[in-house]
This record gives structure tokens, C-alpha cells and sequence, in this order.
């Protein structure tokens, strides 16, 4: 309750605030009419698209609009136009033809982003995704009725140098070609490293920065020297170039049978249930990189979060996971339910999974009381909320974070024009346990609609 | 248990005695017969005669022939006998179920499980292998399924892709050469979600449909005189039309296998160029790739001259197809759904693609349910009444026949009308193989391939009575 008037409050400064935006309609470029001011010549073409194909237009109005940054409008308007988030704002004006689905009473969010999962149409769960890609596979319903509307499928990678082979899925129903979002969005790599394998990874590291130089360098030396070699990368670098362009994200887990395996949950701990010393080396991976990494449930992080901070590095939790403390020192071990809280307050991005698998593993199951338990996304973020993260950010471990760590943060996580038309209707508060998702929009088309599906229809909302 | 004997052994007598009497040349007459054409009205009594082995007359007033021999059929219902037009029954001799033996391992999500290159039997990139290369005559589920009333079988090659040429047997055959009525009867085209898989049907497609191309060009050479011919060729940028191609060509003059640059009319011109083009490619027309018979035949398809069995087993196959091979590659197909597959998404929810192909589907003889659920759904009468021609995929296990009509019976009850669901079993298929002016209905100048129930076919209490290919009556018993 004390919470409400700071959100009206946030509300009303968010709307003026989004005025822009709404107006603007698509700040993002290179999306058909979607530019404000488009360049001069750049301005026929889209018209010329736009005049053949017009758009389709879905508005979800009424709503408690919670836009995955961690600020939420109250009876807004999510308008929609064929796949993307065209504007969101109060008093919008809808365009001729749109189709109107009423949110009132109810809440609007960012499609939840899984950061791990298998099954849910990913097909073989194997490159390349995009074949064997299954869009009527029923668990997609079943994910959608969780909320979530993207994962990540695959093979995070892991071992001593980075790898991986993956694939960001859209839960797209009944639509091949737009489930596949991004392959090899992520690398991983395991810590600890032994003293071998880290110089090797060092040298690797410094030669393909040293190629990546060369090669900016290289139209400069080849108009100097006709005859100048093309610069090669050296080999194995495929994974670590990726990396070191943005272009993938470096996942760390622990190796397992290290000495101080990250949390694992049942594991233990590995030794007394503190992996501190395990951080850090995948800190030291961060600075050897220069980029921020993301680091698989630790079970220590709450201890250091600013040394994690400090690299950019960001964290998957699972917030039910319990790792025991050991009753010598219960100060510096164990796992803790606070973690999420703590490391958000230290300004580290969190996403939040289930309790069970490598790398999460966010899969839905079809366990429980007639395959319709509720291992669901939003209630592993509400543990996090019960572990004192604040309610708006613990949505954003499920959005807009969650989709950092997968480096797909400009596609999914968050309500903003231009970003995918990924939207979730829900019958109350995303984090309530009570609550469930009505409708679902993915890329703009309604995939799912808790009436419709035999899952949870019988159950009144 | 011991009146059905009976009956099957004076069957037996009777059936020994009429082969006989219609190898006479003696014209067969079902008299009093309530006769279903599937074209047409159904005859609720009438006379139906056969001659030479093909249907005579029939009709409520057709007159019995002198000289014929009287069948009464009181009581009986005469239908066109069964098509299948999926089966591999014979194969790998031992005729496996067709649901288990086609399209490929599958694993959970209905996903295919083999690895690239994979589906049952692999992929497969050979249109034009003969799948009765593989035929071992001396077995007798032909037999078995012609007295469970197939009297048309398609025997289908196994494998994703183009596993190759499909037949249509005679299922009375004592030996291969018997049994084969055409081994040639239509391409099999079997989709499956891999990246082998789609990668074949785009590559081959897009090949084959530059061979279409290519021989639409009309044959330029021939009516000028060959040595004026030869030179203009030569010469890239005499005429404005041989441009683009010559254009292409010299860069990949030494590479035979690539079938793309081949734009000229191959026939024509080889024996004038072949002595000096070898030696200076790069101005000359390089020599002709070899046609390749795989793309030739899928040429042929494009063009009509050929039909095609394309199986998609799921609404996530027919996507995946739809991503790899284009709207405009359009041939005379049938698609053949070898099992429901709830968990990819059965056909009904591709209604759309499906109905722009205009082509017939068939369908397994069951009813399926919404996935990992038991709501019962019912995706022949969903095609049906979107107006698809809707036939049925009848497998090719003789034990899994006997329950056809039950199984038809099904359908009929949850709602598909009973005319579409016979016409499912005969017509449908018949046009799927192309055979359906010779076999598919009752009609004058077709095949005597007859079905006799006893009663009404659907009716738990009906049941086959006899069977008749091509005029003769097949024992019911070896």
C-alpha cells in the first residue's frame, strides 16, 4: 500500500515522459515508415512499402501498463502495428481499423524471457535452429500460459574455452519463421580455469584482439601495400571474436568439479558453501575480455557485489536455490534469499530462473498435478521480491534483464516503440502467485488465450 | 466363428467356379444389388454387369445379358475396391506397418531423429531410383490385402527428400513382373524437418525449375543453318537475348555437376563445338554439363508430365516446406499424411496453404485429439468443409484392414459425410495415383474392381463378402 502513491507518481512523470516516444512512434531505425525523419532519399522507399502492404494495428487498452524498465502506466494503451510496439501512452490515437483488446482491470507486461530452456518448439535443440524449429509443438502453449515468450535453446557451452551453440527462440505458435530470433547469442565458458588453460585462453584472447586491430586496419594497408595480406584469425577465435564485438554474450559456469563450484543448489556450495574465489576468477575472465560476463547462479555473489558491478558483469539467479551455510563461518556462506535484492542495489542486472537444470533450465514442465503445476517464471521473481527486491525491478529480472543477459535487450524485454510486439495480458500483479496470463502476443499476433486453451480454463480469474 | 468358415468355405467353391466361368469371356451379372458408384446416386437396386473385366452397364433398369452368369446380391452392397495409395507393403521383405516404417524415426514434440541427412531411411536424393528395384514378389501380403478389398496399391520408396519413383502393383501378381502395373506411377517427395532435408527440396526445385526454363526458350538454332548458328553463339553480345547466359557461363565452364548454367537447347548444338571449346573457354561455349536424370525428372514434374506423392506428416512440416520451397513451384501432387501428429500440430491447422494447392490430401482413418489432451478432433471433416478433397492413407497391414470400415465409421459419426469418406477410400486416392479413369468408382468402361458387403459396409454388422479384380472373384482363402 505505501508503495501506490510513488507509482502514480511515476506514472504521471512517465507519461509526459513518453509523450515522445508515442509520437515519434518507433525511435528505432530501419524499420519501414518507422522513422520520424527519415532522410530524404531514404523517404520513398518506405512509402512505397507502406502503400502496398498497410499495417495491421492491435491496441491493448486500459490496462496497468508494466513496461519491463520498471515503471508502469495506469490504464494506458500498448498500440501495436504488425509485429513491432508502435507506441505506448495514455490518449493515444488509434489508428483507422485497429483491433482493439480490452486490458481494464487488467495488467499489460514485456513478454517473460527465459533464460534458459529446452523443448518449447526448439525442435533438435541443435544448430541450425531455424530447421527444425517445431511451431505447433504443445508446450508452447504451455510456456505461454507461464509467460514466457522467448528462451534461450541450446547449448550455452561451458569447458575451457568459450563455445556453445544456441539459439534465442520466440514462442511464435503456428509461425516457422518467427521463432528463430538470434543463433549463438551466447558463449560459455567454464571457471575454474586451470594455469594451462588460462594462459592459453589469455594468449587467444590477446591474438584476436590483435586480428580484430588488424583487420580495422587493414582497407588503410591495402590501399598503402596492393599486395598487403589479409589478416586471419587465429584459430578457435570464432567464439572469442564474438565476444569481443558484442555480438555474443560470455556466459560463465562453473566447472563442476572444480574446487569451488558456483551454488548449483543441491550441490552444496562446493567448499562450505562459499564460491567467492570462483567469482572472482570469472571476474578476471571479464577484464581479460573487457566486457561484462554473466554469471551462472553463484551461490556468493550477495558477498561481492561490487567487484561483480565493477566489470559490467551481470547475474542469473535462481532465488529458491539453498545452499546451506556452514555453521563455523554462517556470516560468509550459503546461498541467500537477500541475493537478488543486494546484488540490484549494487546496479548488477539479474534474471531470475527456476530451480533445476545447467544454465537454469527454465523448461516447462509437464510434472506435477496433471502437468499444470506452477513452476512458473513469475513466481521464482516474487521469491526474489520475498528476498526484499524491490516489485517493479524484480518484473525487470524477468524482461528487460533477463534479455540483456541474452543480448537480445534491443529486440525483447521491454514495452518501448520499436521493440518486438512480445505482450502478456495478465489478471493481476505479474508477480502475484494468483495470478494468470489471459492473453499472449507474440510478434503482434495472439498466441495464446487462457478461454481457448484446455490448460487452465476451468480456472476462474 | 465356425458359421463364418462355413460361409468362406462355400465362398471358396463359389469363387473357384466363377474365376472359372469369367475366364470364359462370360459376362458377370450382380443382380438386385444396392450398387454405390461414388460418382452418382447410389442405386438402391439395380443390376451391375461386368464383361472383359471391366464394368459393363449398371443401372436400377440394366438388362442381365444372355449367356451371363446371375449373382444375386440381395441384401448386398457392391462399392469400388479399395485404392491405397501410400504403402511400402512387400519392402524390405516383410511389409512393416506403413505408420511406423515411413517418415522416419520420431522422438518426442514429433521431431524427426536423425541427425542431418536423416528421416527413415535418411535423406534421400534420387527421384529417379525405382522403388520396385527393391520389389521381392513371392509374399503374400499382396495377396492379403487385395482379399481385405485393396484392389489399386501404391508401393511407396522410403526416406526423406526424393527417396525416388513410386509403382502401382497388381496386388495379384505371382511375380514381379506381374505384380508391376507401372513402375513409374509418381515421384515420392517426403518432407522432413531437417536442414538436409529442406536444403534437397530447395536446391532441386530451383534447379529443376531452370530446366523449365530453359527448354521453354524456344530452340533458336535449329532453323537457321548450322554453321551460322555455331558463331553466333560463340560470340557473346551478337544477339541482346544470348547475352545474360553467355555472360554467366565461362566462369564455370569447368565445373560439370552444376546444372544452372545450361541455358541453351542442349540438344541441338553439342557435335559442332565439342573439338575446339575445351581449349579456350573462356570464349567459347563450354561443353554442355550432363543433364542430370534427377533434375530432369523433377522438370518433368514442374511440367505436369509427372505427379508427385508429397508426404507432410505435420502443420510444423508444411511451414518448414513453405519456408524452402516457393508458392510458384506448383506440380500435380497429392499430400499424404502418414499419422496424425498432435504435437507438431495436425493439418487442420494449415487449412490455408493447404487449399492453395489445390490438390487432394489424404489422411489417416482416424479421428486425432488436441495435444496432451483427450478432446477429440476431427481433421477430415475440418478439411473437408474447407473444401480440400479428403482421401485416407489405408496402410499397407492386412490386420490393420480388416478395420476399415469401422475405422470409416468413425469418421462418418463424428460428422464427415459418408459419400466424402467412400470417396476417401477410392476416388481420392485413384486421382492421387492417377489412375482414377481406369479404377476409384463404379462406371461404365472401368475396372470390375468391386467390393460385395454384406449389408451396409459401415454397419458393425456388414461385413466383405467378396472381392473382384478386374471382373474375377478373389478366393478369400490361399
Amino acid at each position: 500500500m505505501k508503495c501506490l502513491p510513488i507509482l502514480f507518481a511515476t506514472a504521471a512523470v512517465l507519461t509526459a515522459a513518453l509523450e515522445l516516444p508515442a509520437q515519434g512512434r518507433g525511435r528505432r531505425g530501419g524499420r519501414p515508415g518507422g522513422d520520424a525523419q527519415p532522410p530524404a532519399a531514404a523517404e520513398q522507399k518506405p512509402d512505397a512499402a507502406a502503400e502496398t502492404k498497410p499495417k495491421k494495428y492491435t491496441a491493448i487498452v486500459g490496462g496497468d501498463v508494466y513496461l519491463g524498465t520498471g515503471q508502469r502506466l495506469s490504464g494506458a494503451t500498448v498500440l501495436i502495428a504488425d509485429d513491432k510496439i508502435d507506441a505506448v501512452g495514455h490518449n493515444l490515437t488509434l489508428p483507422e481499423g485497429t483491433t482493439v483488446i480490452d486490458a481494464a482491470g487488467k495488467a499489460v507486461s514485456p513478454g517473460f524471457v527465459a533464460v534458459a530452456g529446452y523443448g518449447m518448439g526448439s525442435g533438435r535443440g541443435a544448430p541450425p535452429f531455424g530447421d527444425s524449429v517445431n511451431p505447433f509443438d504443445p508446450e508452447i502453449k504451455q510456456a505461454l500460459a507461464a509467460g514466457i515468450t522467448a528462451f534461450l535453446a541450446g547449448n550455452a557451452g561451458g569447458g575451457n574455452v568459450p563455445s556453445g551453440g544456441n539459439a534465442v527462440i520466440k514462442l511464435a505458435y503456428g509461425d516457422v519463421k518467427g521463432m528463430l530470433l538470434r543463433e549463438d547469442s551466447v558463449v560459455g565458458l567454464s571457471v575454474p580455469l586451470s594455469l594451462g588453460d588460462r594462459e592459453k585462453l589469455e594468449e587467444l584472447v590477446k591474438k584476436t584482439k590483435e586480428y580484430l586491430v588488424a583487420v580495422a586496419d587493414f582497407p588503410k594497408k591495402k590501399a598503402a601495400d596492393a599486395n598487403a595480406k589479409e589478416p586471419q584469425l587465429p584459430p578457435g577465435a570464432e567464439k572469442i571474436v564474438a565476444v569481443l564485438k558484442g555480438e555474443a554474450r560470455l556466459w560463465i559456469q562453473s566447472g563442476g568439479s572444480g574446487f569451488n563450484p558456483f551454488g548449483g543448489g543441491r550441490r552444496g556450495g562446493g567448499s562450505r558453501g562459499n564460491d567467492v574465489d570462483t567469482i572472482r576468477q570469472a571476474m578476471e575472465v571479464a577484464k581479460l575480455f573487457g566486457v561484462g560476463v554473466v554469471l551462472q547462479k553463484p551461490t556468493s555473489a550477495w558477498l561481492v557485489p561490487g567487484e561483480i558491478a565493477a566489470t559490467g558483469s551481470m547475474v542469473v539467479l535462481s532465488p529458491r536455490d539453498r545452499v546451506p551455510a556452514d555453521p563455523a563461518d554462517p556470516e560468509k556462506t550459503g546461498s541467500n534469499l537477500a541475493s537478488a535484492a543486494i546484488l540490484a542495489e549494487a546496479g548488477v542486472p539479474v534474471a531470475v530462473t527456476c530451480p533445476v537444470g545447467m544454465f537454469g533450465g527454465a523448461g516447462v514442465g509437464t510434472g506435477g498435478i496433471l502437468g499444470q503445476d506452477l513452476n512458473t517464471p513469475h513466481i521464482d521473481a516474487a521469491f526474489a521480491v520475498r528476498g526484499g527486491l524491490d516489485n517493479r525491478k524484480a518484473l525487470r529480472t524477468l524482461t528487460l534483464d533477463a534479455a540483456r543477459i541474452l543480448g537480445v535487450d534491443a529486440r525483447l524485454g521491454s514495452l518501448e516503440p520499436g521493440k518486438d510486439a512480445d505482450v502478456l495480458i495478465l489478471s493481476g500483479d505479474p508477480l502475484h502467485y494468483a495470478t494468470f496470463v489471459t492473453t499472449a502476443l507474440v510478434n503482434g499476433k495472439v498466441v495464446y488465450e487462457k478461454g481457448k486453451e484446455p490448460l487452465y480454463r476451468h480456472i476462474a480469474r | 466363428m465356425s458359421m463364418q468358415k462355413k460361409s468362406l468355405a462355400i465362398l471358396l467353391a463359389l469363387a473357384t467356379a466363377s474365376a472359372a466361368l469369367a475366364q470364359d469371356g462370360r459376362p458377370v451379372a450382380f443382380v438386385n444389388a444396392r450398387i454405390v458408384p461414388i460418382t452418382g446416386d447410389v442405386i438402391e437396386r439395380g443390376t451391375l454387369v461386368v464383361k472383359n473385366g471391366k464394368i459393363e452397364a449398371l443401372g436400377a433398369d440394366v438388362a442381365t445379358p444372355p449367356g451371363a452368369r446371375v449373382v444375386d446380391a440381395s441384401g448386398k452392397t457392391i462399392l469400388p475396391g479399395l485404392v491405397s495409395a501410400v504403402s511400402r507393403a512387400g519392402l524390405a521383405g516383410g511389409g512393416p506397418r506403413v505408420e511406423e516404417s515411413m517418415g522416419g524415426g520420431r522422438r518426442r514434440g514429433g521431431m524427426p531423429m536423425p541427425m542431418p541427412g536423416g528421416g527413415g531411411g535418411g535423406t534421400q536424393n534420387r527421384p529417379t531410383a525405382k522403388v520396385t528395384d527393391g520389389l521381392y514378389a513371392k509374399q503374400t501380403v499382396f495377396v492379403e490385402l487385395l482379399r481385405q478389398g485393396v484392389t489399386t496399391l501404391a508401393l511407396n520408396p522410403v526416406g526423406g527428400a526424393f527417396p525416388g519413383l513410386g509403382a502401382l502393383l497388381r496386388p495379384d501378381g505371382k511375380s514381379v513382373a506381374e505384380l508391376v502395373a507401372n513402375d513409374s506411377a509418381f515421384v515420392q517427395v517426403t518432407m522432413v524437418r531437417d536442414g538436409g532435408t529442406k536444403k534437397l527440396l530447395k536446391d532441386n526445385f530451383d534447379k529443376a525449375k531452370k530446366v523449365v526454363e530453359d527448354r521453354k526458350k524456344p530452340p533458336e538454332k535449329p532453323p537457321q543453318p548450322a554453321a551460322a548458328a555455331a558463331p553466333a553463339e560463340a560470340k557473346p553480345g551478337d544477339k541482346p537475348a544470348d547475352k545474360p547466359p553467355e555472360a554467366k557461363e565461362p566462369p564455370k565452364g569447368g565445373e560439370p555437376p552444376k546444372p544452372e548454367p545450361k541455358p541453351e537447347p542442349k540438344p541441338d548444338q553439342p557435335p559442332q563445338g565439342q573439338g575446339d571449346k575445351p581449349q579456350q573457354p573462356p570464349q567459347q561455349k563450354p561443353p554442355e554439363p550432363p543433364k542430370d536424370p534427377n533434375i530432369e525428372l523433377l522438370a518433368d514434374l514442374l511440367e505436369g508430365k509427372q505427379r508427385a506423392i508429397v508426404q507432410i506428416d505435420s502443420a510444423a512440416d508444411l511451414l518448414h516446406w513453405q519456408t524452402v520451397v516457393a508458392d510458384d513451384v506448383k506440380f500435380p501432387r497429392a499430400v499424404a499424411v502418414l499419422r496424425h501428429d498432435p504435437l507438431s500440430g495436425t493439418v487442420d491447422q494449415v487449412i490455408e496453404p493447404l487449399k492453395a494447392w489445390q490438390c487432394p490430401v489424404l489422411l489417416p482413418l482416424d479421428l486425432s485429439t488436441l495435444p496432451r489432451s483427450r478432446y477429440l478432433i476431427h481433421p477430415a471433416k475440418q478439411l473437408h468443409d474447407a473444401g480440400i478433397e479428403v482421401g485416407f492413407v489405408l496402410g499397407d497391414n492386412p490386420q490393420t484392414l480388416r478395420f476399415t470400415m469401422y475405422r470409416v465409421m468413425e469418421l462418418v459419426r463424428h460428422g464427415l459425410p459418408q459419400d466424402v469418406a467412400l470417396r476417401g477410400l477410392t476416388l481420392v486416392p485413384a486421382k492421387a495415383l492417377g489412375v482414377d479413369k481406369k479404377v476409384g468408382t463404379l462406371e461404365v468402361g472401368k475396372n470390375a474392381d468391386l467390393l460385395v458387403f454384406q449389408g451396409d459396409p459401415l454397419a458393425p454388422t456388414g461385413q466383405l463378402d467378396s472381392v473382384w479384380l478386374g471382373g474375377k472373384e478373389v478366393p478369400l482363402q490361399p
